[in-house]
């Protein structure tokens, strides 16, 4: 390959650039919050848990993009997205198991007896959707980003 | 505990969860916490199976909506046949992967998330449910095939990605046509709504197709089975134990459910072009898989294209659509599982004992390897169909089904499998007992080379554990006993497979 050399220069190349970081610093907030404005509108409109976790994802990458993605991840550190993902697979099976242990059956939200139980359920579980797509957007970046130098290490 | 056939598939999830969880505080965590999962899933597949045998079904709808609209969870006799089959295969696995295996927690958690995504596809009554289900299976697979060191077994996961998600593809394109034509994803209510359409409508038969050959993908029958080899060979001994124990299986036990309580067999005397097509596969699947055996030269190939053969059995069964032999591809789904596993996690035990990894390496391994070649061979014997196992059981139910439908041809290849069969392991069986070992190859005197050997194992850093051998004889075992068990778990089923027919 001719341009082998080229390719494993680029990983770790890193230009700071004063518009990049400004622009990122002023978008980040808002792009987070239209992805937690799509996550809020799964039940009863477009949108949901995989579109804005997705996009709350996206502002960690802007962050790598800016900020130089080595310093991203030490930011992030190895367990979060690990945790993100746990977190929201357990606030699903919780929000599942809920209703069973009030006597109802698994996902019946009319259990918890609150008005509207159901759309409050399911955007409860969007959140929960959202937090398990950011977390592995978060974690498939960092494991992209990182190349194949650490061929055969776990990718958590 | 009426919810338990949700839960069942709820607690692999939260288990597996658990155990991601607990890796970020310990590594190597994994392995006690599975293990202690597998065991509460053992007994409430125990406590669900024991229900599913009676006359109804056990019906379960989620999140308490009505029959059609809601997701429903079904219980037969066939799902708690696979359901237990799920739990029992992967706690036997488990304490074979304790020295054995990947010893990370990620690979932990995933392999509860392919027992989740196998039980789920054992229990749902909807064919939407059963795809997703099919692509949590798919997904864990490939990820536990990828998780062996080399690239080999990157290479071989990132085939099985393709291919696998080319399968899935075509089944949910099948669903998608299916719910064209009638509006619903609820199996029992497609049945009815399906027959109201028409059988011979284009709309059904391109459905079934589309449904029939992505599951042909996922079980791997002859001219798609190419990811097979490659990710059973690939993968670390474990997961091939694994794989090939329950994967395929549970796609040949939706490719039941999908022929029999969707379609029902009303489609398939409507179609003939559709039986006649299941029967070419099996008949193909059985001869082409067993003739590839027969030219592999290392065991795990061998094995692997062993499964495509043995599939094409259970195709056969399908095709043949009467009681007796579904029944008996009920028992060769359970016999083969048992079977293949084992002598995946023997051919594994061997390989870490020996460095034997390859046919002509099994010489005189009768004679340095007792318990090992012992298990092979009964487990071998059985796999031919050898009479008092559980292997012999299956095939002469769907040898007696074949000949009751005066299916001659068919019937005539199922009973050449056999033969087959005998052909790729007689070669193994008489390399082990009947030949000298390969003490040429260091050219000592054969007492020196049994110290070599000895001193070997000490170096390879994987001593087999008493969890591997335990695991290994128990399937043999097992193989033996359960034929004896096979005709009463036949007569069990009766009103399961009698609800299938109708």
């Amino acid at each position: 390959m001719s341009d082998d050399t080229a390719e494993s220069e680029s990983p770790t190349r890193y230009v700071e650039s004063p518009i990049i970081m400004a622009t990122v610093r002023v978008v980040a907030p808002f792009v987070f919050t239209f992805g937690l404005f799509v996550m809020f509108h799964g039940a009863d409109s477009s949108g949901g848990g995989f579109q804005g976790g997705v996009i709350v994802g996206t502002v960690v990458l802007m962050l790598g993009m800016a900020f130089g993605i080595q310093t991203t991840r030490e930011w992030v550190g190895p367990k979060l997205p690990v945790v993100l993902v746990g977190a929201g697979v357990l606030a699903f099976l919780l929000i599942g198991i809920g209703p069973v242990l009030l006597g109802g059956a698994f996902l019946e939200y009319h259990a918890y007896g609150v008005h509207h139980a159901s759309k409050y359920g399911i955007e409860l579980v969007e959140l929960a959707i959202g937090l398990i797509v950011s977390g592995i957007v978060t974690g498939l970046f960092f494991v992209i980003a990182a190349g194949m130098r650490n061929s055969g290490g776990e990718t958590a | 505990m009426s919810d338990l056939p949700a839960l069942l598939v709820v607690f692999p999830i939260f288990a597996s969860i658990v155990v991601l969880l607990a890796g970020l505080a310990r590594s190597r965590t994994g392995w006690p916490i599975a293990a202690l999962a597998s065991v509460v899933q053992v007994g409430m597949a125990l406590v669900l199976g024991s229900r599913g045998f009676g006359d109804e079904p056990v019906r379960y709808v989620v999140g308490g909506f009505t029959a059609p609209y809601g997701i429903e969870l079904v219980v037969d006799g066939l799902s708690a046949t696979m359901v237990v089959l799920v739990a029992v295969v992967s706690l036997g696995v488990l304490g074979y992967a304790r020295t054995a295996g990947p010893r990370s927690n990620p690979f932990y958690a995933t392999y509860l998330l392919l027992v989740a995504g196998l039980t789920g596809m054992s229990v749902t009554g909807d064919v939407f449910n059963m795809y997703v289900f099919l692509e949590i299976t798919g997904l864990a697979a490939y990820a536990l095939v990828a998780s062996g060191k080399g690239g080999r077994s990157a290479l071989a996961a990132l085939k099985y990605l393709l291919v696998g998600t080319f399968g899935a593809s075509l089944f949910l394109l099948g669903i998608g046509y299916a719910y064209v034509a009638t509006g619903t994803l609820n199996m029992n209510d497609l049945s009815a709504q399906l027959a109201a359409v028409g059988y011979t409508s284009p709309l059904v038969r391109v459905a079934f197709g589309l449904l029939v050959v992505g599951l042909f993908v996922k079980i791997a029958v002859f001219p798609l089975h190419t990811w097979q080899p490659a990710a059973y060979a690939g993968a670390p001994d474990t997961v091939s134990g694994l794989i090939s124990a329950l994967v395929s299986t549970v796609s040949a036990y939706a490719l039941i459910r999908i022929v029999f309580s969707v379609f029902t067999v009303d489609f398939l005397a409507a179609n003939p072009f559709a039986r006649n097509v299941l029967m070419a596969g099996a008949a193909v699947s059985i001869v082409v898989g067993s003739l590839l055996a027969v030219s592999q030269s290392e065991i795990k190939r061998l094995l692997a294209y062993s499964s495509v053969s043995q599939f094409g059995l259970i195709i056969g069964a399908v095709a043949v659509a009467n009681g007796t032999a579904l029944t008996g591809a009920a028992i060769h789904l359970v016999g083969h599982a048992i079977m293949k596993g084992g002598l995946f996690l023997t051919a594994g035990l061997v390989a870490s004992t020996t460095g034997a990894r390859t046919v002509d390496e099994f010489e005189g391994l009768g004679e340095y390897l007792p318990v090992g070649a012992g298990s092979f061979c009964v487990l071998a014997l059985a796999m031919v169909g050898v009479p008092p196992t559980i292997g012999f059981v299956g095939k002469w139910y769907i040898a007696l089904g074949a000949v009751e439908a005066q299916a001659w041809p068919l019937a005539v290849v199922i009973l050449s499998s056999t033969l087959l069969t005998l052909a790729y392991f007689a070669r193994l069986i008489e390399r082990m007992y009947f030949r000298e070992p390969v003490a040429t190859s260091s050219s000592v005197e054969t007492a020196e080379s049994k110290v070599a050997i000895d001193v070997a194992t000490d170096g390879t850093g994987t001593p087999p554990s008493m969890g591997m051998w335990a695991t290994v004889v128990a399937a043999a075992v097992l193989a033996v006993v359960l034929g004896a068990a096979a005709f009463e778990y036949g007569q069990l089923l009766e009103p399961t497979i009698e609800h299938l027919l109708t």
